[in-house]
């Protein structure tokens, strides 16, 4: 029983990050209507940078938010490149997202090599419920909630939140009461940089990134992200936390090997299913 | 005019092709069988994307599909040519058995999930036994026919290039036929196309089984001159330079799928060579090919999104008001 509690938990941690990372892909593309093959490289940026700066010398707190930053900022210069130019259709703009991905190899090989990288992050565990869970873990499931709630308040209590949100809704519409829908696009784009790195800097101490990481955080994201139908960020939690649980369950019931195919079959399925009840009209509108 | 000026280009490009092999060396002999390996996937990359209007970012699957299934059968005794055959058969057939369900999916649905597809294989080709796991397939034998044995690289480049030739006759004879037409209505509506008449899943499906099927021969004719297989042979890296090419090149046209696997392969080669230079970090190779990559794809797309060869036709046939996608 305790051990079960122990893979809930880490589970949810799991999925806590995924969440994050999933949650940046939905601001992008809830605002541009662009599917953003680059959220990973965000958070493996944002990962490469605290573990530099921890080896530096700079302290905790400073080098984590250095690094949120740097990845927002990737993602400002990322959302430049697919929707700065105005008339790119939004499968193009998926393919320049690939191609910032993999230009970012390049510069992350250049800067960082390419061997995997660690960082301290919160020592110790603590013990609830007969269930050991390392601080790390709670660290992660804590800020991830925070970063809902605050997004929640942000989109539904700010003007400019909901300024993006008519973006989404209408562009047409937000253009005529004056609403510039280019600048909301880089606006969400490097907002999707602030999640990603967020999970970035989270994610680190539990499992070493390496500039090739970015694939695995991506489908992990889109995979949570399709639940919500890449629009819903509650749903989208949901999926995440669902997703980091049955990946925990299978490998920490002797499946571990198959972790991959169950994230990745999952998400298939879903994607499927979805596709099967929205007619094919409201697909092809969008 | 344009019509004789395109076939005498294609004669000489035809000479050019056939003299290759003969005064090339054998790392150049490599860099040529590569390419036209290359140019074979991105022809039906092009078609796929061009002509169906459908991403695939899934296409070395296929590719892995048809190495493993040529490797498994020439190392368990069947003629090295039933597993060439077998190459783009197997491919074909897993094509259609994957593309019921996932072509369902559109746009960027579908190309997470053809990328989940070849995760998803390569993950288990490395588990399984009979896959050989993460260590592959080895000792493969050379190809042969009959009492004939393709011993030296200048074989393999009359194979690919002989098989790259196939595939573009095959291509040209479905693009210029009445379902290729109707494959050009589905890419710009489904709803359009469906509304005509055209059987829009069936085509689709189609197309995307022919794309594997050329895949898979690529991937035949892969293993056997490499003479070893793994999952490292095909990372995702792969599928999406064949993206790069037929975007490069411009979709939908098949002489530029082959320009643009020519010039990124060649791209690729020369900085290479530059790269592997005394005085360059043991890191140049990979981060000068990931940048060319990444470089590429996104002025392409941006600046020329119909791509090099469209471009190019354009401008020496000014008079036409629109050059067909051809």
């Amino acid at each position: 029983m305790s051990a079960f509690l122990t893979y809930l938990l880490n589970g949810l941690a799991v999925g806590s990050a995924i969440a994050l990372i999933a949650s940046g892909l939905v601001v992008i593309h809830r605002v541009t209507g662009v599917v953003n093959f680059a959220q990973g490289t965000f958070a493996v940026v944002a990962g490469l940078c605290t573990s530099s700066l921890l080896g530096l010398g700079v302290p905790h707190g400073v080098s984590e938010v250095a690094a949120v930053l740097a990845a927002a900022l990737a993602g400002l210069l990322t959302g430049l490149a697919a929707v700065g130019r105005p008339g790119t259709s939004p499968l193009s703009s998926l393919i320049v997202t690939l191609g910032v991905g993999v230009l970012a190899y390049a510069v992350e090989i250049v800067l960082w090599g390419d061997q995997p990288r660690s960082a301290p992050g919160l020592a110790g565990s603590v013990t609830l419920a007969g269930a050991r869970i390392q601080t790390q873990h709670l660290l992660v499931i804590g800020v991830a909630a925070a970063a809902f709630a605050l997004l929640a308040l942000f989109f539904g209590r700010t003007y400019l939140g909901k300024a993006l949100t008519a973006c989404a809704s209408n562009p047409y519409a937000a253009r005529v009461v004056g609403i510039d829908v280019r600048r909301m696009g880089l606006l969400a784009f490097a907002l999707g940089g602030l999640l990603g790195g967020i999970a970035g800097v989270l994610v680190t101490p539990l499992r070493p990134i390496s500039f090739d990481t970015d694939v695995t955080l991506i489908v992990n994201g889109f995979a949570a992200a399709v639940f919500g139908a890449l629009t819903r960020p509650v749903v989208t939690l949901a999926g995440a936390l669902l997703l980091g649980v049955a990946e925990t369950m299978a490998a920490g019931y002797g499946y571990g090997a198959h972790q991959l195919e169950v994230a990745l079959g999952l998400m298939l399925v879903v994607m499927i299913v979805q596709a099967g009840r929205r007619p094919a009209i409201s697909q092809e509108s969008a | 005019m344009t019509r004789r000026l395109g076939l005498a280009a294609g004669l000489l490009v035809a000479a050019v092709t056939l003299a290759l092999p003969a005064v090339l060396d054998d790392s150049a002999l490599a860099v040529y069988i590569l390419l036209g390996l290359a140019a074979m996937v991105t022809v039906g990359v092009s078609l796929l994307m061009g002509y169906a209007g459908q991403v695939s970012l899934g296409q070395g699957a296929f590719y892995a599909i048809g190495a493993y299934t040529a490797a498994l059968l020439a190392l368990n005794g069947a003629p090295p040519l039933l597993g060439l055959v077998a190459a783009p058969v197997a491919a074909a057939l897993s094509a259609l058995l994957i593309g019921v369900p996932l072509l369902r999916l559109r746009g960027h649905h579908l190309a997470f999930a053809t990328l989940a597809m070849q995760l998803i294989l390569l993950s288990l080709a490395g588990q399984l036994d009979f896959t050989g796991g993460d260590i592959g397939l080895q000792g493969i034998p050379q190809f042969s026919v009959g009492a004939f044995e393709a011993s030296s690289a200048s074989v393999y480049a009359y194979l690919t290039w002989a098989g790259l030739a196939l595939v573009m006759l095959i291509t040209h004879n479905v693009i210029t036929s009445r379902p290729g037409r109707a494959l050009r209505a589905l890419a710009t509506s489904e709803i359009a196309a469906a509304s005509a008449g055209i059987p829009v899943g069936r085509y689709k499906l189609v197309v995307f089984a022919l794309s594997a099927t050329f895949a898979g021969l690529a991937g035949g004719i892969y293993c056997f001159y490499t003479g070893y297989v793994a999952p490292g042979s095909f990372p995702v890296l792969i599928s999406i330079q064949y993206i790069v090419m037929a975007v490069v090149g411009g979709l939908g046209t098949i002489w530029g799928a082959v320009a643009g696997a020519a010039a990124i392969t060649l791209l690729v080669q020369g900085l290479d060579r530059l790269a592997s230079l005394p005085g360059m970090p043991s890191y140049a190779p990979s981060v000068l090919s990931y940048a060319v990559y990444a470089l590429v794809l996104i002025v392409v797309v941006l600046f020329m999104p119909h791509g090099l060869v469209p471009a190019v036709s354009r401008r020496l046939s000014r008079r036409r008001a629109e050059v067909p996608y051809r």
